[in-house]
């Protein structure tokens, strides 16, 4: 009985604890340690730069643009609505519907600017990281307009329960809201920090003034500038202007540019999104074709298109087509031979694009097959259903012999935001809307004399419309695949036209006996005419459902 | 506690005649106990003496021949202090100096008579180890093998009592009878169902909850690998879904009553006490019972069994000599039905139109694959660059292995019990050239001691091994890689070596990818004590601690690995590396898990006169921890050894990772039962639980819930005036249960480590809020109401039982995104408690049970419903009326309305279309009829994939030695969405179902009924929404038990011999996939399995 006796006392000694129930997290951390530890405070703050999408996901955004093939986005084929728009929304397409991910993003900003406000905690270089904050606010602000146009300003945290009427403000209103914020960031940011430095990507004056560039040319676009406010152009003029003369120059090598890995010596880049061995990416693997083990930019749809092919010069400087009433012409005097249409381009076809005959890693590719159909090139989509149908695959990020190409390397180069030519271009177009057509050429010119490049000038004699096009080109091919053309078009309001035009490729046959080849542009993807409506992209449709203030972007 | 050993005649029928009086005896310095064990031997004479009397006994030494007894006893007693006396052969040992209960004992056995005789059963059958008592005394007997006893009584006036396990006590008047035969029947009311509920058992009859249960024998019937699968039809209330036969892999997903909440709806499993893991492998031998606790009274398990409990229990020794128990399973499984796809020419034809449609049907056109191609692929001319591949013949196996073997030992006497068991089972995967294997191994040591009369000790352990092992490329991709791959893409060159195939991830190369090896090792204790408090009749204390431990250890080798390409030009077999991966590259990764509890437990249960009481209070705590590290580690130089300190040791190449977690909950239960005459039943029981899930104000919760029960057949105007009526019982139920099952913190606002920056080329910490707080999180609640009805009449030839349920969920743990708009950027919407939905049906079971002649057989057939229906949630306001959620069914998805197919250019332009759409797409219905398709012309679709319907049918029979166990199962009112079945000939060169393809609408077949190639409707609509109802014949056994004489021979017990079979036939609408997948058929499918098996006792 004693035993029995010792033994029920014993488990009645466990009964009636509640430390059971007292558990705190082992894999996370309370806010309240957050707000009050200068290293978390760090830690929150660094992750804040991700709000800005860098565009290395797997489907890049030239899949939405005529820049690449991709059958599969209503993106590309203009059958996009307010029901579908919001599946281009992960880390795959780079978060390319931003609405979710760019207010979540202001939110944590807004915090962090409250938290800084109202903190009496030391924390090391508070005004720096305040600026930087405000800097990214103005970035993600920007990322929202360019895509929708007038968006609801929210400059206030609110909590769970806090009501909030959401209302779009115009466009011209965002676009003062993002310049204060970047006029406030320049006041406690260094003004440039070297390619190499270990604080490299942060916000910096320059990026700002970069970001003002882009901001107030986009302002001045037909597209948010119908009436063509002259000012507005001026204002985007002295934006790029403030950066001509900051240092920054034209990297030697255009195609190094982009495979060097972070951290390398490059006076081009104004702001960058870095990668590191632990924060890598895969953008060389994943754009590139079977023979590597890529899927030619997944699926095998993320290869140029024949229609940005097209518009590449020949390097003598000449279109290698004319429009001549519209109609698409070849151009004589560029000597182009559709029969043998990768020579004598402009050298940044070779260094973007991939083709039949291209030599890489001490490979000849091969995209043809036999005339009687039994035999193909090793790339051609005969071969793999993972070499694009266009039969070109996108070679600008991929490295060189020197660096694995496969799906372990960690691939580093850097995603580059905005870059100098960038600024010579935007320059150069706002110079030609103010009438000014010799500062234009000049800064167009500019880009075409990069050393590796190396095309002649364009003529003094290219003026009006002509020399439009021109720069419009010169845009699509300095900056193809950097993310640019989707939105360019449209503040262009030139989609109607290029948005609505089908994906080419190139059939290239091969006559076995005489080893002749044949080329003919055949249509990949037929698209639905573009419509005014698509300049701007709807807003999902439950995000206008859930909020009663909020209207849904015209037309739609 | 004085104990009276009777040493009894059991083993040897002797008859006085052949009773021999030469004793022969030599022996030096022996106890006498031994002695007369030895002369009972040789004389048949029964000794009978007081243990604590031989105590004092001193040893003798003999050297006797051929003397008579009382020669011998004689010998033996010179010098002790007792004496004996000789009565009827029986030898009395008594003490010199007499003491007063000596005395009335002396009396007696002066008057001692023998009374023999044999105890059968109704049957004829002779009862082994039968207890023969005198009644009020302690002199008693047993029977023998052949059921003899015999036994001294003082006087012919008392009365003996038979009694044995399992039979109904019997007590029989001496009389005058020197011999008594008798014949016991079958105790009723042993026999009768113990159902298992919560912390105790009740018996059926009495039994006011909506509880069923089925034992593991009738589980053991199904040759499946996973437990679980087989329980499928077999209790009425239970959904049982296997979506994946993978070895190791297949868990099905279970649902009690279907869906009653928006949140998780996983029911609670309690094995052995607590709720534990692993339910699908445990060893079906080991199994007792399962047991589904369906209505209100499971509000004993308090907050976290609002979703049902299924209680299983482990077996327990059984009384009687020690018995081995071997099965032996030798199983032939392959899938039930994998797709049937294209082969290459049509493959080619398809992807031909597909390619031309959009490009935008150009006049001028060349396609992809010309007429000369196909001609060439079809005829199988040039197997290198005009395959024809039909990869599921090339990487499945027309049948693969799966083994299982058990050996049990089961025993026990009064004092001790014990099951001792291990089983072992090995499942192999059904790919050629594939790591794809499961092994298992499971033991369990079960034990109770009673170390006194009232205190009862026990400890159940168990333990498992599983092995797993897989390789390194996901089950789905290996899927998609077979049915998904090209078909004029080479599997295997005519020279054996093995081509990229689709994507270079060829199926035939899932043995050089690398290989995912798990390792499981649960260990499952539980130790039990019970004491019988002597001084109040009825009130028992218990107490069970269990502790818990899993460790497992899982091992992620992913090799480079080579397959011949063809060149056509050079036309060399080039090997290549594939491009998956260029480097091997391990992790390795361990997991903790822990659980101790304790609980302690006061029962009283008492019957007083007509009235029965049975009261139950306890309290249970419980912690869970669980823990895990991994590390990783890639550039191995060779992949020879796959440990990681042979991979490379640069910091870039090397990672590793580890976390906890912890967390408890605190509770006091109880159980209040009482019945008069056991005609009137009421029982009340509750749970005040607390979960650490909830902020400390929210953290506890009272459950309480009430039922009641009538047995009319108890009442004498049926039991006089219906006499076939056995059983008729009228139950109703009600009470509060809680589901708790969310994420634990939600009530903070934590951060998480993650969402890294770089700045220069250098990695940057970051760290990122996680969901928002909701302070006031608490669990949802349910209130649940049952009324039942359960019958038996004409002795089992019919059986009806009857249950409706209604339940009321309300405080649904839900996120509140539905409404809240994404521009207050918050970062995860915490649970909250919003919802409300109710969930009612029915569960009817019919039952028969006959025998004619030597033929038993019963069937029992079972149909349960459960609809659930959305009261309350946060929906957004929806676009248009009929797009609202609430009002209907839990899970109800919005699909666009199909109507055939776009067949003529009229057709086309004369109604609503997409604005790609193109003839041969399928027709969107304009639910609104505003003139355009979009998404607000998606309607809500009434069935889920959780069927509303499900049914069982099982039949037993038996005809002499022979044994029937047929299992058939179905479900209707189930639809999936297969939106893997609706592509066809798109721009990815994924192949496509026979089925799809067969009649689907092309420029030349403008009345298809399919779809063109390529369509482009958005894939959530009506047209591939299959009805999968199915009825399939879910198992089949057939034994045949050796017959005796033939085995005993041998000396085995019983050998039975049998074949059985798992999933044999399926009755489906969809002919394409098995129906109980859900949607999209690249998934291992459910496996087919036929058995021969042998179960031999000795």
């Amino acid at each position: 009985m004693k035993k029995i006796l010792f033994i029920a006392v014993l488990f009645s000694c466990f009964s009636c604890s509640d430390d059971f129930l007292d558990v705190s997290p082992q894999d996370r951390i309370s806010e309240e340690a957050v707000w009050t530890d200068p290293n978390l405070i760090i830690a929150y703050h660094n992750s804040l730069y991700n709000g800005v999408p860098h565009g290395f996901g797997r489907h890049m955004v030239s899949k939405f643009s005529d820049e690449a093939n991709s059958v599969n986005w209503d993106l590309q084929r203009n059958t996009f609505t307010p029901d579908n728009v919001a599946v281009a929304g992960t880390a795959n397409e780079n978060f390319f519907y931003y609405w979710n991910r760019g207010y979540a993003y202001i939110r944590k900003v807004n915090i962090f600017l409250e938290q800084m406000e109202e903190g009496t905690l030391h924390v090391p270089n508070k005004d720096r990281l305040v600026a930087e904050a405000k800097f990214l606010r103005g970035f993600m602000y920007f990322e929202l307009i360019r895509r929708y146009g007038g968006v609801p300003i929210v400059m206030q945290s609110y909590d769970l329960g806090e009501e909030a009427n959401f209302t779009r403000s115009t466009f011209d209103e965002c676009v003062s809201f993002i310049e204060s914020d970047l006029n406030a960031a320049i006041t406690g940011l260094p003004e440039k920090y070297a390619s190499t430095s270990t604080d490299f990507g942060r916000a910096t004056q320059d990026a700002c003034k970069a970001l003002k560039s882009r901001l107030f040319l986009y302002a001045a676009s037909p597209l948010f500038n119908p009436s063509n406010d002259q000012a507005k152009w001026q204002k985007a003029a002295d934006a790029a202007e403030a950066l001509l003369n900051r240092g920054y120059s034209l990297h030697l090598d255009y195609r190094q540019m982009f495979i060097q890995p972070s951290g390398s010596a490059n006076n081009e880049i104004i702001f960058a999104r870095l990668f590191s061995a632990s924060n890598s990416h895969q953008a060389p693997i994943t754009n590139i074709n079977r023979r590597y083990g890529g899927y030619g930019g997944w699926g095998a749809s993320n290869g140029p298109s024949q229609n940005l092919v097209d518009d590449y010069d020949m390097n003598n400087g000449e279109p290698a087509f004319i429009y001549p009433g519209g109609v698409k012409t070849i151009n004589p005097a560029s000597n182009y031979n559709p029969q043998n249409p990768y020579v004598n381009r402009d050298p940044r076809f070779d260094a973007t694009v991939l083709h039949d005959e291209s030599v890489f890693r001490g490979n000849v590719h091969e995209m043809w097959v036999s005339t009687d159909g039994t035999k193909w090139g090793f790339d051609s989509f005969k071969q793999s259903g993972d070499n694009p149908r266009t039969n070109y695959a996108l070679l600008k990020f991929a490295p060189n012999a020197d660096v694995p190409l496969n799906w372990q390397t960690l691939y580093t180069n850097p995603w580059i935001h905005i870059r100098l030519a960038e600024i010579y271009l935007n320059y150069a177009e706002a110079k030609l809307a103010l009438g000014d057509e010799a500062t234009c050429r000049e800064y167009i010119n500019k880009v075409r004399a990069r050393q590796s490049v190396n095309l002649p000038p364009i003529s003094n004699i290219v003026t009006g419309e002509e020399l439009k096009r021109r720069l419009y080109n010169e845009r699509r091919i300095e900056l193809a695949f950097e993310g640019h053309r989707f939105f360019d078009v449209r503040r262009w309001k030139i989609a109607t036209v290029t948005e609505s035009q089908p994906i080419y490729g190139m059939d290239i046959t091969k006559d076995l006996a005489t080893g002749l080849k044949t080329y003919t542009p055949v249509q990949i993807t037929a698209r639905t005419p573009f419509q005014e409506k698509m300049y701007l992209l709807p807003i999902e449709a439950s995000e206008i459902l859930r909020n009663k203030n909020l209207t849904q972007t015209p037309g739609w | 506690m004085k104990l009276v050993i009777l040493l009894t005649v059991i083993c040897l029928q002797v008859s006085a005649s052949a009773v021999s009086q030469q004793i022969t005896i030599s022996e030096k310095n022996i106890p006498l106990e031994k002695v007369f064990k030895s002369l009972r031997k040789q004389t048949g004479y029964s000794f009978f003496y007081k243990v604590d009397l031989l105590q004092k006994a001193k040893p003798v030494s003999l050297n006797l021949n051929g003397v008579t007894l009382e020669e011998a006893l004689s010998k033996c007693f010179e010098g002790q202090s007792f004496t004996y006396e000789i009565l009827n052969k029986t030898v009395i040992i008594k003490p010199k100096a007499v003491s007063k209960i000596d005395k009335i004992q002396e009396n007696r056995a002066a008057q001692l008579a023998e009374i023999t005789g044999k105890v059968t059963s109704e049957a004829g059958e002779p009862l082994i180890g039968v207890t023969v008592v005198l009644k009020g005394t302690t002199m008693g007997s047993s029977t023998d093998v052949s059921g003899n006893y015999s036994l001294n009584v003082p006087d012919n006036e008392g009365t003996l009592v038979f009694s044995y396990i399992g039979f109904e006590t019997k007590e029989v008047a001496i009389g005058n009878a020197t011999t008594l035969n008798v014949t016991l029947s079958p105790d009723a009311k042993a026999l009768e169902e113990v159902v298992v509920v919560g912390y105790g058992e009740q018996k059926k009859e009495t039994l006011t909850g909506s509880v069923v249960q089925v034992t593991g024998d009738d589980i053991v019937a199904s040759p499946t690998a996973n437990v679980t699968t087989a329980l499928a039809g077999r209790l009425p209330g239970l959904v049982v879904n296997q979506r994946s036969g993978e070895p190791g892999r297949d868990d099905p997903a279970i649902l009690i009553r279907g869906t009653g909440t928006l949140g998780n709806n996983a029911p609670l499993i309690i094995i052995d006490g607590v709720e534990r893991s692993q339910m699908g492998r445990l060893n079906p031998e080991d199994i007792e019972s399962y047991s589904v606790i369906k209505d209100a009274s499971a509000a004993i398990y308090g907050a976290r069994a609002a979703n049902g409990v299924i209680i299983i229990t482990t077996k327990r020794g059984a009384l009687g000599k020690p018995e081995f128990n071997l099965s032996l399973n030798q199983a032939f499984n392959k899938p039930t039905r994998v797709m049937e796809v294209l082969d290459g020419p049509m493959f080619a034809q398809v992807y031909n139109e597909g390619a031309w449609y959009r490009a935008g049907r150009p006049a001028n056109w060349t396609p992809v694959y010309s007429e000369a191609d196909i001609k060439k692929h079809a005829d199988g001319s040039d197997p290198i660059l005009y395959p024809n591949t039909n990869w599921v013949d090339e990487v499945l196996k027309s049948y693969s292995l799966q083994s299982r073997m058990n050996l049990s030992l089961n025993g026990g006497t009064e004092s001790i019990r014990y099951f001792l068991s291990f089983g072992t089972m090995h499942q192999d995967g059904n790919f050629r050239y594939s790591p794809t294997s499961y092994k298992q191994n499971n033991f369990r040591a079960k034990i109770d001691v009673n170390v006194t009369k009232d205190l009862n000790l026990g400890v159940n352990i168990s333990g498992m091994l599983n092995k797993g092992s897989y390789p390194s490329t996901n089950t789905s991709t290996n899927f998609i890689n077979i049915l998904n791959a090209n078909p004029l893409l080479v599997a295997r060159y005519p020279n054996g070596l093995i081509a990229p195939g689709r994507l270079g991830e060829n199926p035939l190369l899932q043995d050089k990818v690398g290989t995912i090896t798990t390792e499981e090792v649960p260990i499952f204790s539980t130790f039990t004590a019970a004491y019988t408090v002597p001084f109040v009749e009825g009130l028992k204390v218990s107490g069970t601690y269990n502790y818990d431990m899993t460790n497992r250890f899982e091992k992620t080798f992913r090799t480079p690995y080579f397959f011949h390409e063809y060149n056509v030009n050079t036309q060399e077999y080039d090997q290549k590396q594939a491009t998956v991966i260029s480097t091997p590259e391990l992790t390795d990764r361990t997991d903790r898990l822990t659980t101790s509890l304790y609980n302690l437990k006061v029962n009283y249960d008492r019957t007083f006169d007509k009235h029965t009481v049975g009261l139950l209070i306890g309290t249970e705590q419980q912690k869970n921890t669980a823990q895990w590290v991994s590390a990783y580690r890639r550039n191995f130089i060779s992949t020879a050894i796959d440990q990681i300190n042979v991979g490379s040791n640069a910091p870039e190449d090397k990672n590793n990772g580890g976390s906890a977690s912890f967390s408890g909950y605190n509770n006091y239960f109880g159980r209040l039962n009482y019945n008069y005459s056991e005609k009137y039943l009421v029982e009340f029981v509750f749970r005040y639980d607390g979960s650490q899930i909830f902020p400390e104000e929210k953290r506890y919760g009272f459950f309480p819930a009430f039922s009641a029960g009538w047995r009319l057949s108890e009442e004498s105007f049926i039991k006089d005036n219906l006499t076939f009526v056995d059983q008729l019982k009228l139950r109703l139920s009600h009470g509060k249960i809680g589901n708790d099952k969310v994420g634990q913190f939600q009530y903070l606002q934590t951060f998480s480590f993650g969402d890294n920056y770089v700045f220069g080329g250098r990695d940057v910490p970051g760290i990122f809020p996680n969901t928002m707080p909701n302070p006031n999180i608490t669990w949802e609640e349910s209130k649940k109401t049952d009324f039942g009805f359960e019958s038996s009449l004409w002795r089992g030839l019919l059986g009806i039982d009857l249950t409706f349920f209604q339940e009321n969920r309300s405080n649904i743990l839900a996120a509140r995104n539905l409404s809240i708009s994404n521009i207050y950027g918050f970062s995860g919407l915490p649970d909250q408690n919003i919802g409300k939905v109710r969930n009612h049906g029915y569960e009817i079971v019919l039952s028969h049970r006959n025998s004619i002649g030597d033929f038993d057989y019963n069937i029992s057939a079972n149909t349960s419903f459960a609809r659930s229906k959305v009261e309350f949630l946060d929906e957004v306001p929806p676009a248009e009326p009929y797009q609202a959620l609430t009002g209907r069914r839990v899970g109800s998805p919005l699909y666009y309305k199909a109507d055939g197919i776009f067949n003529t250019q009229e057709e086309l332009d004369s109604y609503p279309r997409l604005p790609n759409a193109q003839l041969g797409d399928i027709k969107v219905v304009d639910v609104n009829g505003d003139g355009l398709i979009n998404a607000k012309d998606q309607v809500r679709f009434d069935y889920t994939a959780t069927p509303e319907y499900v049914f069982g049918m099982t039949l037993g029979a038996g005809y002499k030695n022979f044994d029937l166990n047929v299992l058939f199962q179905g479900q209707t009112n189930v639809y999936n969405l297969d939106t893997g079945f609706r592509g066809l000939g798109g721009s990815n060169f994924s192949n496509a179902a026979v089925a799809r393809a067969k009649d689907r609408w092309t420029v030349d077949n403008p009345n298809g009924t399919m779809p063109r190639a390529d369509d482009i409707t958005p894939s959530n609509n009506t047209f591939w929404v299959y009805d999968a109802s199915f009825v399939r014949l879910k198992s089949l056994e057939l034994g045949y038990t050796l017959p005796k004489n033939l085995i005993s021979k041998v000396r085995l017990g019983d050998v039975r011999l049998y074949v059985s079979g798992f999933n044999l036939l399926t009755f489906a609408k969809n002919d394409w996939a098995d129906p109980e997948i859900s949607g999209g058929a690249v998934i291992y499918p459910q496996l087919k399995v036929l058995n021969l098996g042998a179960n031999i006792k000795f």
